[in-house]
């Protein structure tokens, strides 16, 4: 078989894949990128604007306000699920009776669709009638409107995506098994407590982990859409309305494509930014067994 | 000779030109399978579900069996407009789609529909013909039309004392008669929380651009193409909205609205539990109480308006249809026009509205209409169908972009933002959105 062959038999196997990823991504990506300069609905031909989306971009305050909620929702999510998720697998890692149930209960919801988790979590904090807040009755608080209310409704939003942190607690179990004993072992001998032990030895130990599902779970947040759309629509007040819902909203309700396509690779373009800061920060502070950066 | 590699190359190939070959072998798709053979096989898209859609589907089978040519298939498909102008724009529409009256200046503007110029308007309610025609050429045929207007517990009423409605007396007329029995209807429970209300606007919170109407103003001047949703008119509607937040309590009466979001026109619905005493609805909340209220004692009159534009010849309330059109492009526009020239027959339409509650959008009624309808009420609706006062919705494409700037405003209005403002901010923003679709349109024209 000579090289050629060998490519030519390789590209007839993958030949699939790559007829659809070129229908499918390619050319759609692409042509994304022209209907950003256009004004295009769908249903009329595309019509050349320049770059009026993006000036219009600059001057609208639903999408500013839609970027504000996104980048908060994805530093208040990550932030929580990271603590949870750890959490939650370094108390896994204890030698504790029932704690396959456990982890198994915790990873359960992450194969539960998203509609379903917040069509539930739509009742768990309904104001009157929902089990949290008859929860905080019980203790003599009197809940929020969790939903309804402004103030609160997107860090219930941030509150309920915990919910979905089997994933992470899957990665963080593996590393955690990973730590050297000896390590450990020496920093006890050292003198070193637990809390000292799990700082210092720990969480650097872990750290590719750490790093890993902080990227992953930020571009997974910044991209939030099923979520909000289902919990709350985008309100009360725009309080829960994020790029993505906004991208939507103007592509398929507003028949605005061009002005949607404008949009979704701004959305891009920070996701990629904001990950490859992400990367960059993680290269200098993230510690492999070998000592070497990330 | 046959190597390991040749082999596994020419099975792999193989199996590929099989499904290639299967992907492009004509197949009758799966809705098509119930088209009698030799039929020309159409596809109607249609929002309703449930018995509205059931009622629909008596229209489709009496189209079908009344004749041999061909056959409607009606397939359930929600936010249809959002997926025609997918279909249409990507050449695959149905070939007849269900659509809301406000879509009909965005379809017609983008030739996305066939134009039917020769459909009959003086068929129609004069300002249901309105709703059909867009820069004076007919869009759609109308199915079914509804208004909104105000449902009264009588039960709840007399309760709080307001005997002579409860008698089958006229219900409020004005916001100030309104006021009055709603503040008497609030029971509160011992946290202090709203248990039921008598009337909120915020219930159901479908409507939240229905309130200019109460004093006579409009969202938008067409002539003019400008966005009034800030006049004095507008202005002093959300003001009355305020006012009633702050009586209720701002954040309790929201909340106790959101807490309904999910159960209107279900058993849990806010009226037919008797968790507010008025609302603003449309016909079919006769359909929905007979089903999951069958003993509620209800009444139904025109919306409370301000007393300075009180009128009791003209009552003021939102007019809307349903209308069905046929895509530009559509695989059988003749067979598809023959469908929906028998979906306007008067005696199609008095059926269909009858079934679900609503009153007739054509000009003559036939005879009993009123006398065998199962809506009690349905002439008050019909009434407001005939008023000059009707309105519509702004007949602009933009308008779905307007509009969800109101539901925002709403709520900030209701939580105590100040509406002069709050409404200024909606207009200029609004108003950008429709400078920009003139301008488009304009400049598509010059192209043309």
């Amino acid at each position: 078989m000579t090289r050629r062959s060998d490519l030519a038999a390789g590209l007839a196997w993958t030949g699939p894949f790559w007829i659809g990823f070129a229908l499918f991504t390619v050319i759609p990506v692409v042509l994304s990128i022209a209907y950003g300069f256009t004004q295009y609905d769908l249903i009329e031909a595309p019509l050349p604007v320049g770059l009026d989306n993006y000036r219009e971009v600059a001057r609208d305050a639903v999408f500013w306000r839609a970027l504000a909620n996104t980048g908060l929702f994805a530093f208040a999510s990550v932030a929580l699920n990271t603590v949870v998720a750890l959490g939650l697998a370094a108390l896994l890692e204890q030698k504790l009776r029932g704690r396959e149930f456990v982890r198994a209960l915790v990873f359960a919801p992450t194969l539960v669709p998203i509609s379903a988790v917040a069509v539930g979590w739509l009742w768990l904090l309904h104001r009157d009638d929902g089990l949290v807040n008859a929860g905080l009755a019980a203790v003599g608080v009197q809940g929020p409107d969790w939903l309804g209310d402004a103030r609160w409704a997107l860090a219930s939003l941030v509150f309920m995506s915990a919910w979905v942190v089997g994933a992470q607690v899957v990665v963080y179990t593996a590393a955690l098994r990973d730590v050297p004993k000896s390590l450990l072992e020496a920093a006890a001998i050292d003198g070193a407590g637990p809390l000292s032990r799990f700082v210092r030895v720990t969480l650097p130990t872990i750290s590719p982990a750490i790093a890993f599902n902080t990227i992953v779970s930020a571009i997974w947040a910044l991209q939030v859409f099923a979520l909000p759309l289902i919990m709350t629509r985008g309100g009360p007040q725009n309080s829960t309305l994020v790029v993505s819902m906004y991208v939507y909203q103007n592509a398929f309700q507003y028949g605005r494509m061009g002005y949607a396509s404008t949009l979704a690779w701004i959305q891009f373009a920070l996701t990629c930014a904001l990950t490859l800061v992400a990367v960059r920060i993680a290269r200098t502070r993230v510690t492999s067994r070998a000592g070497a950066g990330l | 000779m046959l190597t390991r590699r040749t082999f596994t190359n020419a099975a792999g190939g193989l199996l590929a030109a099989g499904a290639l070959g299967y992907a492009f072998v004509p197949r009758r798709a799966r809705w098509q399978h119930q088209v009698p053979a030799g039929r020309v096989a159409l596809r109607y898209w249609e929002k309703w579900t449930g018995p509205e859609g059931d009622a629909v589907q008596r229209v489709v089978d009496r189209f079908n069996a009344s004749q041999d040519r061909s056959f409607v298939v009606r397939l359930p498909v929600p936010e249809t407009y959002s997926k025609a102008m997918v279909a249409i724009g990507g050449g695959d529409p149905p070939d007849l789609v269900g659509l809301f009256s406000w879509n009909v200046p965005y379809f017609a503007e983008s030739g996305a529909l066939m134009p039917l110029d020769d459909l009959d308007l003086g068929a129609y309610a004069p300002a249901v013909a309105e709703l059909l025609t867009h820069d004076g050429r007919t869009w759609a045929g109308v199915n079914t039309c509804y208004t909104l207007a105000l449902y009264a517990n009588r039960a709840h009423l007399a309760e709080a004392g307001a005997d002579t409605i409860a008698d089958g007396g006229e219900l409020p007329r004005t916001l100030d008669e309104l006021d009055a029995i709603a503040e008497r209807l609030i029971r509160r429970d011992a946290r202090g929380r709203l248990e039921r209300a008598g009337f909120l606007q915020a219930v159901p919170s479908w409507w939240p651009y229905l309130w200019p109407l109460t004093h006579g103003a409009r969202l938008f001047d067409e002539d003019e193409r400008r966005v009034t949703c800030d006049s004095d008119g507008s202005v002093a509607a959300y003001e009355w909205v305020s006012r009633t937040a702050e009586r209720h309590g701002r954040a309790d009466s929201l909340g106790f609205a959101r807490g309904f979001e999910r159960s209107n026109l279900s058993p849990a619905d806010p009226f037919l539990t008797g968790k507010v005493s008025m609302t603003v609805q449309g016909p079919w909340m006769a359909n929905f109480a007979r089903r999951y209220a069958p003993d509620l004692d209800y009444a139904v009159a025109p919306m409370p308006v301000a007393a300075s534009v009180y009128d009791p010849e003209r009552p003021q309330g939102l007019l809307e249809a349903d209308v069905i059109g046929i895509p530009r492009d559509c695989p059988h526009p003749d067979e598809a026009l023959e469908f929906l020239a028998f979906t306007q027959r008067p005696e199609v339409q008095a059926e269909l509205c009858a079934e679900h509650c609503k009153p007739s959008p054509m000009r003559v009624k036939p005879d009993g209409f009123f006398e065998d309808h199962p809506n009690p009420f349905a002439a008050v609706h019909d009434a407001i169908v005939h008023s000059p006062n009707a309105a519509v919705l702004p007949r602009h494409r933009a308008w779905k972009g307007y509009s969800d700037l109101i539901v925002p405003a709403f709520e900030r209005i209701w939580t105590g933002a100040d509406a002069r403002a709050t409404l200024g901010d909606v207009a200029r923003r609004a108003q950008a959105l429709v400078d920009r679709a003139d301008a488009a349109r304009a400049r598509r024209e010059e192209r043309a």
